[in-house]
């Protein structure tokens, strides 16, 4: 039970709102595993959105660690 | 069962099977693709709720984009000034590759070419108008960017660790950035954490400085990044995902080809040499099966020690129709309040000497809207997904959530359309 705490705390935090939280086994994964259900289905996409963004806007993207380059005009 | 029976139950049987061949070379592919997406993008957050097992195909991606800001208004632009700004064409690579049971590799290439003309500062209306005008540079400036990127990861049975090493290249810009990342996978894979840090260094040498000696010969500034995040599935069609990201930046952090209009005089962009960042991302993604679509919305607030703060929402859908086109709209809306030493120009200096005029520091909203349509076929064992988008980008003062007293004329609007093809082998 002490090590389903953080779990369950996680959980709290996370589906507020959202209907709750349950566990899906691996059999039931179909929809999750689709590609239309990534963070980020097109990588390059994704990051060329995030590269002018970042020369049109002031804030950072958040969710990488890395990265650089200017390309600002 | 009479013979004509039983002639359709093996036809049936017959078209089942095929069916799930077709399901395992298409879908069973497209499952594990799903799984692996992105995998080899900058070390950042979980891929998805669960921690992703290591490639098994080969993936090759190309992406041609090209954007083009608006010309900027005639009434905004100081007399003769240029009023045509950026035409920007960018090419993109990236290749995955599988090495062994648990690695892979990803390159990722980026070229981009740029021309036009840019804000330089800002002035007040010499007609004693209420809004101010922009100063554009005097020539168009032709400029030209490579990146590059190469990744890793090594997966274990919950986890899974990554790596990144790129740089960037400009005539006058260098920027050197590393990465380390990993994720773990617990609750029945149901729940993934993940964290990561990078550091990057850039290199600064502005070109012209003959013709405009107060710009620096060379300088240079350091980012450092950290962030956490936690993945959440909360059942069969939903899963959420929110994290915080700091970044430290410390350095020359002003523009050098920028000017600030100061008592009547431009004087060099001053900004102070460093800067504290703060993001928290949340994204949603829900599946509904009846109509075979999905839901991404995604909510970013934003905040630094230059007292900026912005708020952005991204909502798109993915319509999958007849199971190999997929149509995705999106929408975005971006809020940002002014850094806290921004002016468009400056009657008295400040006390600090910090001066900027640069509309990404000016206060404005923005939004924007696109259209993506996507398609998937097969020639031989080789697997196809094409796809073009095109996306509408408009900013301005009176987008903001806050009231803004005075709009930067230097705020910028875009058209971008790309076309994108990937191969997976």
């Amino acid at each position: 039970m002490r090590a389903l705490r953080p779990t369950l705390m996680v959980c709290l935090l996370l589906s507020l709102g959202l209907g709750g939280c349950s566990v899906v086994r691996p059999w039931e994964r179909e929809a999750l595993a689709r590609s239309d259900m990534a963070w980020e289905p097109d990588p390059l996409e994704a990051s060329l959105d995030s590269h002018i963004r970042f020369s049109k806007e002031a804030s950072l993207s958040g969710g990488t660690a890395g990265g650089g380059g200017c390309g600002c005009n | 069962m009479s013979r004509g029976n039983a002639r359709a139950a093996r036809r049936a049987r017959q078209r089942r099977r095929r069916e799930r061949r077709l399901q395992r070379r298409s879908g069973g592919s497209q499952a594990l693709r799903a799984l692996t997406t992105s995998a080899l993008a900058l070390p950042g957050l979980a891929e998805r709720a669960a921690a992703a097992g290591a490639p098994v195909d080969y993936r090759a991606d190309y992406r041609y984009a090209r954007y083009s800001e608006d010309a900027i208004s005639r009434s905004k632009v100081a007399v003769g000034g240029e009023t045509e700004r950026y035409e920007i064409d960018i090419h993109q690579f990236r290749l995955e590759a599988p090495i062994g049971q648990s690695f892979d590799l990803g390159l990722e290439v980026a070229h981009e070419t740029m021309s036009g003309a840019t804000p330089w500062y800002v002035t007040p209306d010499p007609n004693g108008g209420d809004d101010p005008i922009q100063v554009m540079t005097e020539a168009t400036i032709d400029e030209a960017r490579t990146d590059v990127l190469l990744s890793g990861n090594h997966y274990r049975d919950e986890s899974v660790l990554n790596a990144g090493l790129g740089f960037s290249i400009e005539n006058d810009y260098m920027a050197y950035n590393g990465s380390l990342g990993g994720e773990r996978s617990f609750n029945e894979q149901n729940t993934t954490v993940s964290g990561g840090i990078g550091f990057s260094y850039d290199l600064i040498e502005p070109e012209d400085t003959n013709l405009f000696p107060e710009r620096p010969d060379r300088e240079d500034k350091q980012s450092y990044s950290l962030f956490a995040g936690v993945a959440q599935v909360l059942g069969r069609n939903t899963q959420v995902q929110t994290s915080l990201t700091y970044q430290h930046q410390r350095g020359f952090l002003s523009d050098p080809y920028k000017r600030a209009f100061v008592e009547n005089s431009p004087i060099p962009d001053d900004r102070p040499d460093t800067r504290n960042q703060f993001a928290w991302l949340t994204q949603l993604r829900r599946h509904f099966r009846k109509i075979d679509g999905t839901l991404h919305v995604d909510y970013q607030f934003f905040f630094d020690d230059w007292e900026m703060r912005s708020h952005t929402i991204e909502l798109a859908w993915y319509q999958t129709l007849f199971d190999r086109f997929r149509l995705v709209p999106s929408f975005r809306y971006y809020s940002q309040s002014q850094a806290d030493f921004y002016a468009p120009f400056y009657v008295t200096a400040r006390s600090d000497g910090h001066a900027a005029s640069d509309y990404r520091l000016s206060p404005f909203g923005a939004i924007s809207g696109g259209i993506k349509a996507e398609t998937r076929f097969q020639t031989w064992s080789l697997l196809w997904d094409v796809n073009v988008s095109y996306q509408r980008y408009v900013s301005d003062a009176d987008y903001a959530l806050e009231s803004v007293d005075v709009e930067n004329p230097g705020l910028v609007s875009y058209d971008l359309i790309s076309a994108g093809l990937t191969l997976h082998f």
